[in-house]
């Protein structure tokens, strides 16, 4: 017999009886900030989420370049035994990931192999969803990070503090499905000019806006209410945001494409120590159904010399340790190259975590090319053993509570 | 049994909780207002019934009176524009601009047409069989949201049968794959939670049933809907109560029959139109309506814009705008004569990336359209179309429209300076009404022209306070040199009061 609370959720304006509701997602939880008394997780571990958009081939990713399958199935988009960046005897990573490659060689970086999840859904949108909101049976209207948030900033009928605002953010322009949360309100960053009231040189603008907004009134609807409190969190959040990451110092220059960008950008929040527990970054275009090794490897090289300078400039703020960074991917690709020296939608794929408290190595085996589902790899480890264990060992929290159902721990963290 | 579980599941709508203070008159609330039919109420028929609306919209609106502008939306007697009835076909097929140009062709007519009650309703229907472009190819979507506009205001059992064949749909939801050796549930599930009754109203077993009365509905090789008989499982079947060897127009039919859709049908309604979380005597009330109209839907929203709930105070900006409410809102109050190019991706930002719901459930709306990240994105929407001025350097517009030049907004802003993407609504035309360069007089003009004057005493002395500036970047007092940048300045902030968030 569960005591009932009533929490008013923020965003959703509604009274939530915990233990009313069908299912573990509509429920609200106790919120608490912090992990368990008596863990020794650090509670300002961070967490980089790095989205590889539509569908990254792990075969060429992380090449099993001592497989014949391999070079038979790729006879001319394979990548070359000698050139693979060898990692052990059997598989080696792409020859543009020297990057990635030397953080591995330094023990920085986990390879886990052949993940998947049960019955894959090979279309972009819905995969998307299923990873996203770690719910491969049934769409969910809660992402899997969200419902973590839900889970660690406490519900409350007024708008969030600066300082609570920025616990998770997004550095793009809309909000992606895994931080979709109950009652948190999750901040999409484009660029550090696009979270902001954007007027030009009429500062006065700005000036009464706030004004306006400060003054502002609830009216009879309750969406006034809702209105005001938020934008009140947006226009001062803006220029507390502004204000906060103007100090930092980046220890050196990132490459200039986008990706790199929002690295730099995500390196520059954690180390204003704004209270930003989580940051969801994205890289597009994998969807490699036509010359495949062209824009696949520019596209890694970008993954992978972000991810080195990221970790540098990191290394040198000392927020390497309590930083770790985790790429998915919404399916692998094919194992058979098809007609236009590219692949087509496929299932399970490597997925790399990084960080200075990482146990490097490569967890789980490389899924047979020859034991083939229709033609696609079967996965050996699911996707959620890998939140749970960024639940548990990463950020503190209990993964069941998050994912729904208990999955085994995979050794990275 | 069926009887017992009979009841709308509310749980999971956000918009509980955001319901209007004040008590309902169930008994008179359906029964048509006569009260005073001003500009207020003009533009908020407007508002729920269309897009923006601007200033002469709702001039021309209040002086027919309430059933003299409920008449011109419902039965327009003067066609439509002639919009082009497809986008040009050769971008419709190219992968990389198909999504952009589909979304722009609709954006299009929002903006420019005649009929704006039908658009609407066709927005309506969009989010309620919310299918994505994600998963669809473009030129699918364009056919199912010409499918929705043609039976807007029709017969909903006609129409839940016509999106039953819709291609687009077929695809959507897995129903081309839908066949008697492997039924397939997808489509058979969502018609009845998402599109027509409501979790809870149906077991398991109507879902199997209903799957295998969808048998055979499935595409032809050129993509239109094709009945393969073969395929179809033409078994004895019991669905929600009825056994017979049901084919998919009979679930149709059976489910609009049903006490719970009529209910599950017409709260949605309520909400789209009126406010959040109608009380359950209110649905009951226009649920009566819409069953003996026969599923008239025409029948049914005119019930809802006559009606003394939908003139009534708690009714009055009650509802905050959607994303594409407010941006189409915005561009009509301006008179921006041509949609520029980057707006669907400032919908995306603002949470509406229009044709591309998130989930098969669509977009949830009410509170959930308001965000720190979606409010910023409505204010510099406003910023940039307020005060984005036709320019005489290039460099002016990149500055003015791109707050982010290295990002994707730049790529989208066009280049050569087109006049119709422009607000037409200037300044001189502000001062002109106005009567002269006088700070109250212009605001009074620019306060009735977008909210009906709807601004308390705090805020007006604030934005005359704005007006009147003396301060390092604005030295000089309101006046000759400074009025064209100033109108525009307090334009845009009456844009961004809460108030302008609500529809």
């Amino acid at each position: 017999m569960a005591t009932r609370r009533v929490f008013i959720s923020r965003s959703l304006g509604v009274a939530v009886l915990g233990g009313t509701l069908p299912s573990f997602f509509g429920k609200a939880a106790v919120a608490d900030p912090l992990p368990a008394l008596g863990s020794t997780i650090d509670p300002r571990n961070v967490l980089v989420v790095v989205q590889m958009g539509g569908g990254n081939d792990g075969l060429n990713t992380v090449v099993p370049y001592s497989d014949d399958a391999y070079h038979r199935v790729r006879p001319a988009i394979g990548i070359d035994e000698k050139a693979a960046l060898r990692i052990d005897e059997h598989i080696g990573l792409n020859p543009v990931m020297s990057g990635l490659n030397e953080l591995y060689k330094e023990g920085r970086v986990a390879i886990v192999q052949g993940v998947g999840y049960p019955n894959p859904n090979r279309s972009h949108f819905e995969a998307t969803q299923i990873w996203e909101t770690a719910s491969p049976e049934r769409p969910v209207a809660t992402g899997w990070l969200g419902r973590y948030l839900d889970r660690i900033v406490p519900a409350s009928t007024s708008a969030p503090s600066n300082a609570a605002l920025f616990t998770a953010v997004t550095l793009g322009d809309t909000v992606p499905a895994a931080l979709i949360a109950q009652h948190v309100d999750v901040p999409a960053i484009g660029a550090l000019s696009t979270f902001q009231y954007n007027v030009g040189k009429d500062s006065a603008s700005k000036t009464t806006a706030n004004r306006l907004y400060d003054g502002a009134k609830p009216g009879q609807s309750p969406y006034l209410d809702l209105i005001g409190s938020t934008a009140r969190a947006a226009l001062h959040g803006g220029d507390y945001l502004k204000q906060r990451l103007a100090s930092y110092q980046r220890s050196l220059t990132y490459p200039t494409d986008p990706f790199s960008q929002q690295l730099a950008l995500a390196a520059q929040i954690i180390g204003s120590d704004i209270g930003t527990r989580v940051i969801f970054v994205s890289i597009g275009s994998f969807d490699t159904h036509a010359g495949q090794r062209n824009q696949q490897d520019r596209l890694l090289g970008y993954l992978s010399n972000g991810l080195r300078a990221f970790y540098q400039d990191l290394a040198a703020h000392g927020n390497a340790d309590r930083t770790l960074v985790l790429t998915f991917s919404e399916f692998g690709r094919r194992v058979q190259q098809n007609a236009s020296n590219g692949t087509d939608h496929g299932t399970a794929m490597p997925m790399f975590a990084l960080g200075g408290k990482v146990k490097g190595g490569v967890y789980g085996t490389h899924p047979s090319l020859t034991d083939l589902d229709h033609g696609d790899l079967k996965f050996n480890v699911d996707f959620r053993s890998v939140y749970a264990t960024v639940l548990d060992k990463w950020l503190g929290r209990d993964s069941a509570q998050v994912i729904g159902s208990s999955f085994d721990p995979v050794a990275f963290v | 049994m069926r009887a017992s579980i009979a009841k709308l599941d509310t749980s999971t709508d956000p918009q509980v909780g955001f319901r209007p203070p004040g008590t309902l008159d169930a008994a008179t609330a359906l029964d048509r207002y006569r009260g005073a039919f001003g500009r207020r109420q003009a533009a908020h028929l407007a508002r729920r019934s269309g897009f923006g609306p601007s200033a002469a919209e709702v001039e021309h609106l209040a002086a027919l009176g309430v059933d003299g502008a409920v008449d011109s939306l419902l039965h327009p007697s003067e066609p439509d524009l002639d919009f082009p009835a497809y986008p040009d076909v050769e971008k419709l097929y190219d992968p990389k601009v198909r999504n952009g140009v589909a979304k722009m062709w609709w954006l299009d007519r929002m903006l420019r047409t005649k009929r704006p009650l039908a658009e609407k309703m066709t927005l309506f229907w969009h989010g309620h069989f919310a299918t994505s472009i994600n998963k669809v190819p473009a030129n699918y979507m364009v056919g199912q949201i010409d499918l929705f506009r043609s039976q807007a205001l029709g017969n909903f059992r006609t129409l839940l049968s016509s999106v039953s064949k819709d291609p687009a749909m077929l695809i959507w939801l897995d129903n081309r794959y839908n066949v008697a050796a492997h039924p397939n549930e997808n489509y058979a599930r969502e018609i009845m939670e998402l599109f027509a009754l409501g979790l809870g109203n149906y077991s398991e077993d109507d879902v199997k049933a209903a799957a295998r009365a969808f048998t055979g509905w499935t595409l032809d090789k050129n993509g239109g809907f094709l009945y393969r008989d073969q395929v179809h499982d033409p078994g004895l079947k019991t669905f929600l109560g009825r056994t017979g060897p049901w084919n998919g127009d009979d679930v149709v039919g059976i489910i609009v029959e049903q006490p719970i859709h009529q209910r599950f049908i017409c709260r949605k309604l309520l909400e789209f139109f009126v406010y959040s979380d109608p009380e359950p005597e209110l649905v009951d009330r226009l649920a009566r309506v819409y069953a003996l109209s026969g599923y008239d839907l025409a029948q049914t929203v005119g019930a809802i814009i006559r009606s003394n709930v939908f003139y009534s105070t708690r009714a009055y900006r009650a509802l905050p705008k959607s994303p594409v409410e407010f941006a189409v809102g915005l561009m009509r109050v301006m008179d921006v004569r041509q949609v520029p190019a980057d707006i669907p991706f400032w919908l995306a930002r603002m949470g509406q990336d229009v044709l591309a719901p998130p989930s098969v459930k669509g977009w949830d709306g009410g509170p959930t359209w308001i965000s720190t990240a979606t409010l910023l994105a409505r204010f510099n929407l406003v910023n940039r179309i307020v005060r984005a001025v036709p320019p005489k350097a290039p460099a002016t517009v990149a500055s003015a429209t791109a707050p982010n030049a290295a990002g994707p907004m730049a790529a989208m802003t066009p280049a050569p300076p087109n006049p119709n993407l422009f607000a037409a609504l200037t300044p001189d035309q502000i001062v002109a009404h106005a009567g002269g360069i006088d700070a109250n007089k212009v605001l009074d003009t620019v306060v009735v022209g977008t909210l009906q004057g709807d601004v308390t005493g705090d805020v007006r002395k604030a934005l005359l306070d704005y007006l009147n500036a003396r301060s390092a970047t604005l030295p000089t007092p309101f006046g000759p040199e400074n009025y064209q940048e100033r109108v525009r300045g307090a334009l845009a902030l009456v844009l961004n009061l809460p108030s302008n968030q609500l529809d």
